[in-house]
């Protein structure tokens, strides 16, 4: 079956006009943020909100909900900054390492045991939180040897080196989840899970790879954050969790898994970023952009709710969305 | 979701060949040994300046689990707005009383408001939104409004002092009483009434329910209702007991009335569970918090052990449920 250009590139219409729309308005309204300032800065949301996102959206797309990563990148950059002894790869390697290995074992649990994710991650999301406070001391803490860090500080243009780690992540985990097996058994798992099953999808590992990446990506944005800032503070990242889901359903990823592709995360992450850094560089205090981002949060659901009425009425199916269809990390 | 049980999605009622009581008791248990033990190496919990302390934590987190129950029992999982609701209830109670509002008409007042916000996410819910992004993009919404409008500072309710929130009738607080009673009036409209058993039933099994003619946005609404009355009761008490507010109040009562409702044993998948359940599961979380304050646990690893009790008894409360299914 042949697949038409339009159909290609119908899922992001709206994503794509969504950010054309904030990006006009926010620099019209904003001086500052205009030209390759503006760019920069967006793309710089990529570095942590982004890859965050993007860790989400692997959880999302199999249909579970991995509510821990904010406090993952909070003790990945912790441990970043207590082994930056081993240099600044050495470090940032270290601390994604120790991510993906614990996003494995909690994806081998959560799909070992078939619980639900959204609420296993509770437990693990406060769990962490407490670790990150034990290993910083309770107090932020700082990189002793602060040269290590200077290359992060490099700027070429409209990228920084951790924008385009960021970037070269997300090319990659593009390929991974639309051309390897181990990717596309994600989108099985996520879109028809018995199905799926039925047809020899190995639940556990599945479950175990996109828990993985998911807390590997946060690590990374963890990191890439500390090895910026050349410090990390045990309290931080509280809202990442909110930021984070809002870029993925900003960008059109399902809640109710099997939909959506990494150019959905990216158009995602890039609204939030605009609108964000628009809104830091008039000046606007933290607590509105947090306002904003969940009214953004909620403006999307509903979105997508309605949209979803909508086809079902045209098809003439009486059946109402969002019913019976089952809820991302549900479980059993 | 394993392919055996699958079949039988969304959600199966009670397990049919083993009594309702033996669940709980297979984890409160040990939790209750485990307290005994705890009590013997620290001579200092047995204080009564102590167990005050225990049984006052205990019910402001207790009010909210119970509150919370039925949004949970009807399949809407938890909210993760918890905080900033109850953030702002206590801090437009104490505003309201620091511009000189006479004391009842402020508790109607901040009632009214709460419920307002919590029935309209209700509403939102109840029309087929996920209640998790709902519940924390409302949260977000909340928090950003009050800083905004309080501008991070500390609102206290000035020479109207008011401070019975952390009184006592005759040697019991006014927050445990309030604690006990609620817990009664929950308990009753879940067990007695029709709208208590069509939320069991819509968190049971949604798609029977709806056939057999029960409206699941009504059920979620009402739901969502008292969850609000309960963080209202909380941010008015709280309020009362300290005069002043900000908008940081209340940082960790999202995660630990979570924590009570899942040590509890209410499955967050609906259908089953008590506000009795989680009212011990409150008793348990401040129990075991109080003791590893009175040994010296740092606040991290207090977080850290929390998290870990809540992912255990998730795990085993599972299996338990699952082996009841299989028999």
């Amino acid at each position: 079956m042949k697949v038409s250009y339009f159909d290609r590139v119908r899922p992001y219409a709206l994503p794509i006009v969504a950010l054309a729309i904030t990006w006009i308005v926010i620099s019209l309204i904003t001086p500052t943020f205009r030209g390759e300032a503006s760019v920069y800065s967006v793309l710089e949301g990529f570095s942590l909100v982004g890859l965050v996102a993007l860790g989400l959206a692997f959880t999302l797309i199999a249909g579970e909900f991995d509510l821990s990563v904010g406090s993952m990148t909070a003790l990945a950059a912790i441990i970043t900054v207590l082994t930056s002894e081993a240099g600044l790869a050495g470090c940032i390697l270290i601390a994604t390492a120790c991510g993906v290995v614990f996003g494995a074992l909690q994806g081998f649990v959560i799909g070992w045991l078939g619980i639900s994710s959204l609420v296993f991650t509770i437990g693990t999301l406060i769990m962490l939180r407490g670790l990150t406070y034990i290993f910083s001391g309770h107090a932020p803490i700082i990189i002793e040897n602060f040269e290590i860090t200077d290359p992060m500080l490099l700027r070429f243009s409209i990228f920084s080196v951790s924008s385009i780690i960021a970037l070269v992540v997300f090319v990659a985990a593009a390929l991974f989840l639309a051309y390897t097996r181990w990717g596309r058994e994600i989108y099985a798992l996520g879109g028809a899970r018995n199905e799926a099953i039925a047809a020899g999808v190995p639940r556990v590992r599945t479950i175990t790879i996109s828990f993985a990446i998911s807390a590997g990506c946060a690590s990374l944005a963890g990191a890439l954050a500390a090895t910026r800032g050349g410090s990390a503070a045990p309290q931080n990242y509280d809202d990442l969790l909110l930021r984070g889901a809002a870029a993925c359903l900003l960008g059109g990823i399902s809640l109710y898994g099997g939909r959506g592709t990494v150019l959905n995360v990216a158009f995602g992450v890039a609204i939030l970023s605009v609108v964000v850094s628009g809104l830091a560089a008039r000046g606007t205090s933290a607590s509105l952009v947090q306002l904003v981002t969940g009214a953004l949060l909620l403006t999307v659901i509903a979105t997508e709710y309605l949209a979803g009425r909508l086809t079902l009425r045209k098809s003439g199916g009486s059946r109402r969305p969002g019913r019976t269809r089952r809820m991302a990390g549900a479980g059993g | 979701m394993s392919a055996e049980t699958s079949a039988a999605s969304p959600a199966v009622a009670l397990p049919r060949h083993r009594p309702d009581w033996l669940l709980p008791l297979l984890v409160l248990g040990p939790a209750a040994a485990g307290i005994i033990i705890a009590i013997i190496v620290t001579p200092t919990f047995l204080t009564s300046s102590n167990i005050l302390a225990v049984v006052r934590n205990a019910s402001t987190i207790g009010i909210v689990a119970v509150a919370m129950t039925p949004m949970t029992l009807s399949g809407n999982f938890v909210s993760l707005g918890i905080a900033q609701t109850a953030m702002a209830s206590m801090v437009s109670f104490v505003a309201l009383l620091g511009s000189g509002w006479n004391q009842a008409l402020a508790i109607i007042v901040v009632l009214i408001g709460t419920i307002a916000v919590g029935g309209f996410q209700g509403a939102v819910v109840g029309a087929g939104f996920n209640p998790v992004i709902t519940t924390m993009a409302a949260g977000a919404i909340i928090f950003g409004v009050v800083s905004e409008i309080t501008r991070g500072q500390i609102v206290n309710v000035n020479e109207h002092g008011a401070s019975w929130g952390g009184g006592d009738i005759g040697g019991v607080p006014i927050v445990v009483i309030v604690f006990v009673v609620f817990t009664a009036i929950v308990t009753l409209v879940m067990s007695r009434t029709v709208i208590g058993r069509q939320t069991i039933l819509v968190g049971a099994n949604r798609a029977t329910a709806e056939t057999s003619g029960i409206s699941f946005a009504r059920v979620t609404v009402v739901a969502f209702v008292i969850f609000s009355i309960g963080i209202a009761i909380v941010g008015i008490l709280e309020g009362a007991a300290f005069g002043e507010a900000n908008a940081m109040s209340f940082a960790n009562l999202t995660i630990s009335v979570i924590a009570a409702l899942l040590v509890g044993g209410t499955a967050i998948s609906g259908g089953q569970g008590s506000p009795l359940r989680s009212a011990a599961g409150a008793l348990l979380i401040s129990v075991i918090s109080n003791m590893m304050v009175l040994n010296d646990f740092t606040p991290g690893g207090r977080l850290a052990v929390q998290g870990a009790v809540v992912a255990a008894a998730v795990v085993i409360l599972d299996m338990f449920r699952r082996r009841g299914l299989r028999r």
